[in-house]
């Protein structure tokens, strides 16, 4: 069944952004990549079955500091184990969803478009197929960003920092449109202290991951914390 | 990079990372989960991009060579909490912190 065209369209509407920011990182991405030799269409492979910002900027890093294949590998993986998260974040908005539509969706979910859904699926009137239809938009300007970077290789200088800023300044958003409940700001706050403490013992990689497990734990702690005290008030 | 290596390096990471992004999802969808896990990953959201925010903007020693230039993408941070709160735009906020981060780094 082809998707009506104001789905489309919302689809579109609420993928903006994410492609404007995979517009400003993709391409000084591509012109890494091709400072190690990969050419336009390895550019575009990568990006269709791999889809991951942080770890096609970490490949060529550790490529021109000479890491070897397997560390490589392992490295990459361990920064992405934080997709693990929004997995699990999406499960009850895809029950009774059909295992194709679930499993294009999950796959091509990333931090960005991640983000996107939370804050459409939250406002209400969202469903599983449109926030398909945001990561596909995503993924392709972040393909066509990457493929246009190596082709015009190291022609024009981007501050990556400036570039990359995009991207923060969406997840700053993200997170200040946040329900503003206390066991929310416990999990932001927590998280970042266990992202700093991460960074402080050498667990850089996976230090999203941990920080914000240990938010979520810190959180639940203290609503069961709350709740008892309030059982024993009554 | 050779395509061998090419080939090995993108089916390893893909692998692995098409694991994290599905098998989670399969594992809990179409399941009753009690009411505390329920609460566990509405908590996610705000504990993730807290982590992602402090992950590009914190470093350990950030401040060793002094607290300038190191304050600028705190202090465009703070600019981009304003904006994003007052306009709820992801685009704004976006166009913003790249806006004022490329302005601050001209002008100092």
């Amino acid at each position: 069944m082809m998707p009506s065209r104001s789905y489309i369209a919302q689809a579109f509407h609420a993928a903006v952004p994410v492609m404007l920011g995979y517009v400003a990182i993709g391409i000084p991405c591509g012109i890494l990549c091709d400072s190690i030799g990969l050419n336009a269409l390895q550019a575009l492979i990568m990006s269709l079955l791999f889809y991951s910002g942080a770890g096609q900027f970490m490949i060529p890093n550790m490529f021109l500091a000479g890491a070897p294949t397997a560390s490589i590998i392992a490295s990459v993986s361990f920064v992405n184990t934080r997709q693990m998260l929004y997995s699990a974040y999406f499960a009850p908005y895809a029950a009774h969803t059909s295992k194709g539509l679930s499993f294009l969706f999950a796959a091509t979910v990333t931090d960005e478009s991640y983000g996107v859904s939370v804050a459409q699926f939250e406002a209400g009137d969202w469903s599983l197929d449109r926030a398909l239809m945001v990561n596909l938009f995503s993924q392709s300007s972040w393909a066509l960003s990457n493929a246009v970077g190596v082709l015009v290789g190291s022609a024009i200088g981007i501050p990556l920092n400036i570039a990359a800023f995009a991207m923060t300044s969406i997840f700053i958003c993200l997170l200040v449109t946040q329900k503003l409940t206390s066991a929310n700001v416990i999990a932001a706050g927590a998280a970042m202290i266990g992202v700093v403490v991460c960074k402080m013992i050498g667990l850089s990689g996976p230090a999203i991951l941990i920080g914000a497990v240990f938010g979520v734990v810190v959180a639940m702690g203290y609503a069961a914390v709350r709740k008892s005290a309030e059982r024993r008030r009554v | 990079m050779s395509w061998e290596e090419f080939w090995v390096i993108l089916v390893g990471c893909s692998l692995t990372i098409l694991a994290c992004r599905v098998l989670p999802m399969f594992l809990l969808k179409d399941r009753e989960l009690p009411q505390w896990a329920m609460q566990a990953l509405g908590l996610i959201p705000a504990a993730a991009f807290a982590a992602l925010v402090a992950n590009d903007l914190l470093e350990p020693g950030m401040f060793d060579e002094g607290a300038w230039p190191a304050a600028i993408p705190l202090l465009v941070a703070c600019i981009v909490v304003i904006v994003a709160r007052k306009t709820r735009s992801l685009l704004w906020s976006a166009v913003t912190g790249v806006a004022v981060y490329a302005l601050l780094a001209l002008i100092c």
